[in-house]
């Protein structure tokens, strides 16, 4: 389901309000804040049961799905998933993701400085890093990668990541032109001097992420977009790209060049971009894989799924909701969708009809943001839902006019509406109708507000409430419900500005449970990431996230089933 | 002969620009365009784009352009892939597809001619009724159900071949065996009604009289004629099975050209999609020719004129 929604290819830019202000908090990612709450794989793990071919493979290769062929995986412009994979694979960035909790550890930067005022960062790079052709890789390498995203003609989608810095946003939108006021500074080869629009708390969780990984200037220069062919691409990072074949695969070798290769244990990575969900589990179940990726399993596999010990499942940064539209009657009215948000259903939704793989939600931020209170979330109360819709002059439904669900071609999306056209039938006695998209026309509908309610789902980028409550301000291109409230626009700004880390939570706290209040967006379901992993491969967690640090993954070749310390040790693992 | 060629070589090319206005003003009827997103794309980006990709230009600027590019066979760059020029990604599926289903088709004319010959031979004998419920089978299941049971048996359950991947000889076998059924099935069919017609006439009955073997009727009289039916299914069904089937490619994880040009249809990636139309086009104009030139060599009536 997730593939044919497309929605698993889309990690997209934050939207601009990534100025926001707050403290350290952010920053420590505690594996408490992204630990599941009931990691059913756990439970059984000790029963060493798997699911499929546990033999080992011959050679100290990682074979995994990598999902959808990657549009592109020069990092500076890739946008899906499966692309960041791919490039987080080859390079590497100032810091890198602890491969259980995420929070920044040293990588290309061996240390780095915060001024007091949370405005500048100095990172201190490791001396003598070259890039896998030699070349040595130095500050400057990053300062043009960087303004490389930044520049305007490079259209780069992802951009809108690094307006934290100073004149970042000025400069790719084409306000000024020169682009040494942008705040990015080499002074020597391992030095680089960042210095920020406001105190972005969480800007060492930005700087992990692929938009800001650098990228070979002396092989674009030479080969301008040509330059990730694997006959021509030259990286920085764990591994290097030996061969890539179109809707195939990508194969990586180990890349000797890098600074910590004598840590590096794997010889190779195998990704395969295999992007249907039944062919990518009869791989895993053949052996012919180790590893599916995240979602990378039919929907209806997972409640059978859950007695495996090799089956990973933990909630995901990403909600499921319905968008209204606030410009069309009767949905203009705030009361008829308090009442169509009360008269949801989520529990039956979640539990029933989607059989527990995903949980029921009342809120707009997903789960899991460290210091973040959310609001009271919006729970299923049909005698309330009948009050406000007999406060918008319509009681019993009478003389309300019909609503129409579009969802785009999805078997779970039309389920899901079904139900939900059930319960609106059922408790508020209105006329809905279904209406089922395309993809390209669902995009432009939702975009041109052409819809009643609509199905969307949202991702997060990083782990801050920000990054979910930003799109719903005045006028923001992910917004998409034409809703506008000037006080909520307010808080998210008041937000931006608030140096108190504590203080700004609470204030954005607010500004979702006024959203809530409003109902624009009606919430639905939590999204999980669920994947397969070999008992004989370590070092894939499970992360709030999506991302998964392959440099210090490791293959157990003389594993053999049944070995129960070993089931044991995953069991813990996966707490 | 050779001004009947020319003739037909002649007309491929304002088919072609039919073909190419059609599809050029159907796929940007459709709603939505090439670089929408579930998120928002920047406007700056998505105009800087735009830009890049002439898409800010009047319609018939963008026309123009792209039939003058089309002629010298340049499609531009995927708009979904933009390292990619659209001629390279046709030229790296096209052959995957072309050996996918190259074999696919070998196996159903090898298979389905014989098993056709062999019902029309024992018209309803028990031969006849088993091949031909075998073939209504074939007909019936869709390769979307055999493919996924085929993989349940001999890769799931036996592990004799991989399960999916394009990768070596084996990995061959269960997407070819998907791909041929239901033409074999198609074949043995089209094979046995035009045997049985081709059987029933008289210069079949004067080579009988004549003394001739049994066999030497069957497949030196009427077999050349019994197939003229399944050479007029192959030049259509050559060209559709060379350009890839999205179902079988899309269950083996087969790198062929079917995937990316349904998916091009979706991403409204424009530059592929006219790039895949036109080459399906000249393939499909090209085997039907391919075919009416075979004809004469089988059937003394048809003239070419």
């Amino acid at each position: 389901m997730i593939a044919r929604s497309r929605w698993s290819r889309g990690r997209y830019a934050t939207p601009h309000g990534a100025r926001v202000t707050a403290l350290a908090a952010v920053l420590a990612l505690t594996p408490a804040a992204c630990a599941p709450e009931r990691p059913p794989a756990a439970r059984v793990a000790s029963a060493g049961h798997y699911f499929g071919s546990v033999t080992p493979p011959r050679e100290n290769i990682l074979r995994m799905n990598n999902g959808a062929e990657p549009e592109t995986y020069d990092p500076g412009l890739a946008v899906g998933q499966p692309d960041g994979r791919v490039a987080r694979i080859l390079f590497e960035g100032l810091t890198v993701p602890n491969a259980k909790t995420l929070a920044p550890e040293p990588g290309q930067a061996e240390r780095w400085e915060t001024s007091a005022n949370g405005l500048t960062y100095t990172f201190h790079l490791r001396r003598h890093l070259i890039w896998s052709d030699g070349t040595p890789l130095t500050a400057r390498d990053f300062v043009w990668s960087w303004l490389r995203v930044l520049k305007p003609t490079n259209a780069a989608r992802y951009a809108g990541l690094l307006y934290p810095i100073l004149n970042a946003e000025a400069y790719n939108k084409g306000q000024i032109s020169d682009s040494t006021q942008v705040g990015i500074a080499a002074p020597d080869d391992t030095t680089l001097i960042v210095t920020l629009h406001d105190p972005t708390s969480y800007f060492l969780f930005l700087t992990q992420f692929y938009t800001y990984l650098p990228v070979p200037r002396q092989v674009l220069a030479r080969w301008g977009n040509q330059w990730t062919r694997p006959a021509h691409i030259v990286s920085n990072g764990a591994f290097t790209l030996a061969e890539w074949r179109q809707q195939d695969r990508f194969e990586f070798r180990k890349n000797p060049r890098y600074w910590d290769a004598a840590s590096v244990r794997l010889d190779g990575i195998v990704a395969y971009s295999v992007e249907d969900l039944n062919t990518s589990v009869n791989l895993y179940k053949a052996g012919v894989i180790d590893w599916t990726t995240a979602n990378y399993i039919p929907a209806p596999f997972i409640p059978y799924l859950f007695r495996y010990a090799d089956f990973q499942h933990q909630p995901y940064q990403s909600v499921y909701f319905y968008s209204v539209n606030v410009t069309r009657k009767p949905l203009d009215n705030v009361w008829v969708r308090r009442a169509l948000n009360y008269a949801i259903d989520r529990d039956a939704i979640a539990h029933d009809l989607l059989k527990n793989t995903r949980d029921p939600w009342g809120n707009f931020t997903p789960r899991g943001y460290p210091g973040y209170t959310p609001p009271p979330p919006i729970g299923f109360d049909p005698a309330k839902a009948r009050a406000c819709l007999a406060k918008a002059g319509y009681p019993e439904g009478r003389g309300c006019p019909k609503i129409s669900i579009m969802f785009n071609t999805s078997e779970d999306h039309r389920r899901i509406a079904e139900a939900i056209q059930q319960m609106w039938t059922r408790e508020l006695h209105l006329s809905v109708e279904l209406s089922n998209q395309e993809w390209g026309s669902y995009l432009q509908a939702t975009t041109q507000l052409q819809y009643d309610v609509a199905r969307r789902s949202w991702i997060g980028d990083y782990l801050d409430p920000n990054t979910f409550l930003a799109c719903m301000v005045t006028g923001d291109g992910n917004n998409r419900s034409g809703w506008s409230n000037p006080r909520y626009d307010a808080l998210l700004r008041q937000a931006g500005r608030e140096v108190d880390a504590a203080k700004r939570l609470a204030i954005l706290s607010q500004a979702e449970a006024l959203l809530l209040d409003e109902s624009p967006i009606l919430p639905i379901y939590h999204y999980t990431v669920n994947d397969l992993v070999k008992p004989y491969v370590h070092g894939i967690y499970p992360t709030a996230l999506d991302t998964h640090p392959l440099k210090q993954v490791w293959i157990d070749r003389d594993w053999k089933a049944g070995a129960p310390a070993l089931a044991d040790a995953r069991a813990r693992m996966l707490h | 002969m050779l001004t009947f060629l020319a003739r037909r070589l002649l007309l491929i090319v304002p088919t072609l620009w039919v073909v190419a206005t059609v599809t050029f003003f159907l796929i940007r009827l459709a709603p939505g365009g090439p670089f929408r997103s579930e998120r928002e794309i920047p406007p700056l980006a998505r105009a800087q784009i735009l830009h890049q990709y002439g898409l800010d230009r009047p319609l018939p600027e963008q026309y123009g352009r792209f039939l003058g590019n089309a002629a010298r066979l340049d499609f531009g760059v995927s708009y979904k892939y933009p390292t990619r020029t659209v001629r390279e990604i046709l030229f790296e599926a096209f052959p995957v597809s072309a050996e996918l289903g190259g074999w696919a088709l070998l196996f159903a004319v090898l298979l389905g001619v014989p098993l056709g010959v062999l019902a029309a031979t024992r018209q309803n004998g028990v031969a006849d009724v088993g091949a031909m419920s075998l073939a209504l089978a074939g007909i019936s299941i869709p390769n979307f159900v055999l493919g996924p049971a085929l993989v349940l048996l001999l890769s799931l359950s036996f592990y004799v071949l991989p399960p999916a991947l394009w990768h070596g000889p084996a990995s061959r076998v269960l997407p070819v065996a998907t791909l041929a059924v239901a033409y074999l099935a198609y074949i043995a069919r089209l094979t046995r009604a035009g045997m049985l017609e081709v059987l029933r006439q008289d210069y079949i009955r004067t080579a009988r009289a004549k003394g001739l073997s049994e066999a030497r009727v069957v497949f030196k009289h009427a077999l050349k004629l019994g197939v003229l039916p399944v050479v007029s299914f192959l030049g259509p069904a050559a060209a559709r099975i060379v350009m890839g089937s999205i179902v079988v490619e899309t269950i083996f994880a087969v790198p062929g050209l079917g995937r990316y040009l349904v998916n091009a249809a979706f991403n409204r990636d424009y530059t592929l999609v006219l790039g895949g139309v036109l080459f399906y086009a000249l393939l499909l104009i090209v085997l039907n020719l391919l075919v009416d030139v075979a004809y004469t060599f089988l059937d003394p009536r048809v003239e070419m004129s």
